[in-house]
C-alpha cells in the first residue's frame, strides 16, 4: 500500500540512545524552572535552560502576566495586523526599541518565525547575502527563501569577510548576517568590526542577538551596547525566550523597514499575535533588567567562572567562550551523549549538541547556570563534575577525518 | 602551481580547520564538510577562475579529484590557469 511506504520514510535513528540507555531529548519535566527542575520525582540542577537571568519563575513576572490575563484575557485571537495589536503590544514595541536603542520594533510569535520571514521581504535575486558559517538554523532557512546568491564566511573571521566584500560588486544590495553570541560555544562575534566593514563596503548588517539580549552589554542591552555600536543602520533580531524569559521574537531597526514588515511579512501578519500574558511578562522582565542587571549579571558570571574552573581542574576540554556559557568539548556523537548521561546520573540537566547543530566530531555539552540557581545547586554541580572527572587521560593520536592531532583521549 | 595544488589550496583557505588534503581526500567523510563549506569552496573557485559553477554539479563530488575533473571537463579549465586567464588558449 502506498501510505505504508510513505510512513516508512520517517524513521528516527535512536540507536545511540538505545545503546546508552539514555535519551537526552524530550525528557519530561514535572515542575517549573527555579534553579532546579523535577524529572521522575527527582530534583535536577538546571544547567540546560536559557533562563540566564533566572526570571522565568520570578514572582513579579508571574504577577505581571496574571494582571495582563485579568485585563485582556487569554488571547486577542487575532494576528498583530488585526485584533492582536492590543495596547500592551504597542507599548512593548516601544519599550523594546528603547531598550536596544533602535528606532522601531515589531514582535513575532518567535524569533524562528522572525528570521524565517524577514529575508523574503528584504532581499531578492539581485542581492547578495554574506553569512557566518555557523549561524542558527532559522537564519539559514530564512536566507534561502530570498533566492539570492549566498556566500558564507568562515566563522567570526573578519579577514575572510573582508575578502568576500571586496569581491562583491554588481549586486543591488549586499547583506552581512551573523549572530552576537554563538550559543553552542559561547563565542561573541566581532560585530563592531563587521559593522565597520559594512559601512566601508556599503553592505547592510543583520544581527541575531538571541543569546545576547539581557546578557551582554554593560546594562544588559545586548550586542550593540557590548560593542559600543552607536546609530546602528542595520537590522536587529532577537528571541524573547531566553534571558527575556518568555517567548517571542523581535525585529528592530529603522522605522521604514519595520513599518514595511508590519504590513507585508507573512510570518507576522498571518500568525496569531503573542498573547497578553506574554506581553505583560516581557514588559516586567525589561523593567527588572533596567533596575537590577548589575547584581543579576554578577551572579551568572560568578557561576560561570566556578563551573569553568572546576571543569578545567577535572581535565575537561572547554570551548573558549566569552559569554556566560560553559561548553564542554566531547567530540563524537556518542561521547557527547555519554557526557550528558554522566551529568544526568548526577542529577545535572545539560544540553548536548550533536550534528547538524555542530560540525561532525565537534559534539559539545553546554551548561548555562542562570541567576535562579542557588549556591547549593552550584555546589552540587561542582561536586558532580569532580565525581565524573575525566578518567584514564592519556595522550593518544586522535583522528578527525584525515587530520591527526594530539588530543587528550578521554573516557567519561 | 598546478590545478591540483590550486584546488587544494582553495579548499584549505575555505574550511574552518587545518587538514592535510590530497587529491584523494573525501570531502564529506574525511573533512566533514557541510553545505555551507561546499558553498564557500564553490564561491572561491568561481572567484579564482572567473567562472560560474552550477551548484548541482557538486552533488556528485566525493573527493578532491572529482572537483579537478569537473573543472577540467565541464568548465575546460586546465593546469596552469590563473585568475581566469588560460595560458594555453
Ligand atoms: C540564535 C538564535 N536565533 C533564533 C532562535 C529561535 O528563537 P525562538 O525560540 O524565539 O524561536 C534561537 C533559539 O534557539 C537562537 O539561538
Amino acid at each position: 500500500m502506498e501510505s505504508t511506504n510513505f510512513y516508512k520514510r520517517f524513521v528516527v535513528d535512536k540507536s545511540i540512545a538505545e545503546k546508552l540507555n539514555f535519551n537526552p531529548y524530550y525528557c519530561r519535566i514535572t515542575s517549573g524552572i527555579d534553579g532546579t527542575v523535577e524529572i521522575n520525582g527527582k530534583e535536577f540542577v538546571d544547567l540546560a535552560s536559557n533562563n540566564y537571568l533566572g526570571l522565568a519563575g520570578d514572582e513579579r513576572v508571574k504577577n505581571a502576566m496574571i494582571e495582563a490575563v485579568k485585563k485582556y484575557g487569554a488571547s486577542m485571537c487575532g494576528t498583530p495586523i488585526a485584533t492582536g495589536y492590543v495596547e500592551i503590544f504597542k507599548n512593548l514595541e516601544d519599550k523594546l526599541s528603547e531598550f536596544v536603542g533602535l528606532e522601531s520594533t515589531t514582535i513575532f510569535p518567535s524569533c524562528y518565525q522572525a528570521n524565517c520571514g524577514l529575508f523574503l521581504k528584504i532581499a531578492g535575486k539581485e542581492d547578495l547575502i554574506i553569512v557566518d558559517h555557523y549561524v542558527h538554523a532559522s537564519l539559514i532557512e530564512g536566507i534561502k527563501t530570498a533566492g539570492c546568491k549566498i556566500k558564507p564566511f568562515l566563522h567570526n573571521n573578519v579577514n575572510h569577510l573582508k575578502k568576500l566584500l571586496e569581491k562583491s560588486t554588481g549586486y543591488r544590495q549586499v547583506f552581512v548576517v551573523t549572530e552576537s553570541v554563538f550559543s553552542t560555544e559561547g563565542s561573541i562575534a566581532p560585530f563592531d568590526v563587521i559593522v565597520e566593514l559594512c559601512t566601508r563596503y556599503d553592505a547592510l548588517p543583520i544581527i541575531d542577538d538571541s543569546h545576547g539580549i539581557g546578557v551582554i552589554g554593560k546594562t544588559g542591552r545586548g550586542i550593540l551596547e557590548e560593542k559600543g555600536i552607536k546609530d546602528f543602520q542595520g537590522i536587529y533580531t532577537a528571541s524573547l525566550g531566553k534571558a527575556i524569559a518568555n517567548t517571542g521574537g523581535m525585529i528592530s531597526g529603522k522605522k521604514e523597514i519595520i513599518e514595511y514588515l508590519r504590513y507585508s511579512c507573512s510570518s507576522l501578519i498571518y500568525s496569531t499575535a503573542l498573547p497578553p500574558a506574554i506581553l505583560g511578562g516581557i514588559e516586567k522582565v525589561i523593567e527588572i533588567i533596567e533596575s537590577e542587571f548589575d547584581s543579576i549579571s554578577r551572579k551568572i558570571w560568578r557561576y560561570k567562572t566556578l563551573i569553568s574552573e572546576r571543569l578545567k581542574d577535572c581535565g575537561f576540554q572547554l570551548e573558549n567562550g566569552q559569554a556566560p556559557i560553559t561548553s564542554i568539548f566531547c567530540g563524537s556523537f556518542e561521547d557527547t551523549i555519554k557526557m550528558a548521561k554522566r551529568l544526568y546520573e548526577h542529577n545535572i540537566l545539560s544540553t548536548p549538541f550533536v550534528p547538524p547543530s555542530v560540525p561532525p566530531n565537534k559534539g559539545r555539552v553546554r551548561l548555562i547556570a542562570g541567576a535562579d540557581l542557588k549556591e547549593k545547586d552550584i555546589e552540587k554541580a561542582l561536586e558532580a563534575f569532580a565525581a565524573i572527572k575525566v578518567r584514564n587521560i592519556n595522550h593518544r593520536t586522535f583522528k578527525v577525518g584525515n587530520y591527526y592531532s594530539q588530543y587528550q583521549q578521554s573516557e567519561y | 602551481m598546478n590545478l591540483e595544488e590550486q584546488i587544494i589550496s582553495i579548499i584549505k583557505d575555505n574550511i574552518e580547520e587545518k587538514y592535510d588534503i590530497t587529491a584523494d581526500t573525501d570531502l564529506r567523510n574525511e573533512l566533514g564538510l557541510d553545505s555551507f563549506d561546499t558553498m564557500m569552496i564553490i564561491n572561491a573557485i568561481e572567484d579564482e577562475f572567473d567562472i560560474t559553477i552550477d551548484e548541482s554539479d557538486f552533488d556528485n563530488i566525493k573527493i578532491v579529484l572529482d572537483i579537478i575533473q569537473l573543472l577540467q571537463g565541464k568548465y575546460i579549465i586546465v593546469t596552469g590557469v590563473k585568475n581566469g586567464i588560460n595560458e594555453f588558449l
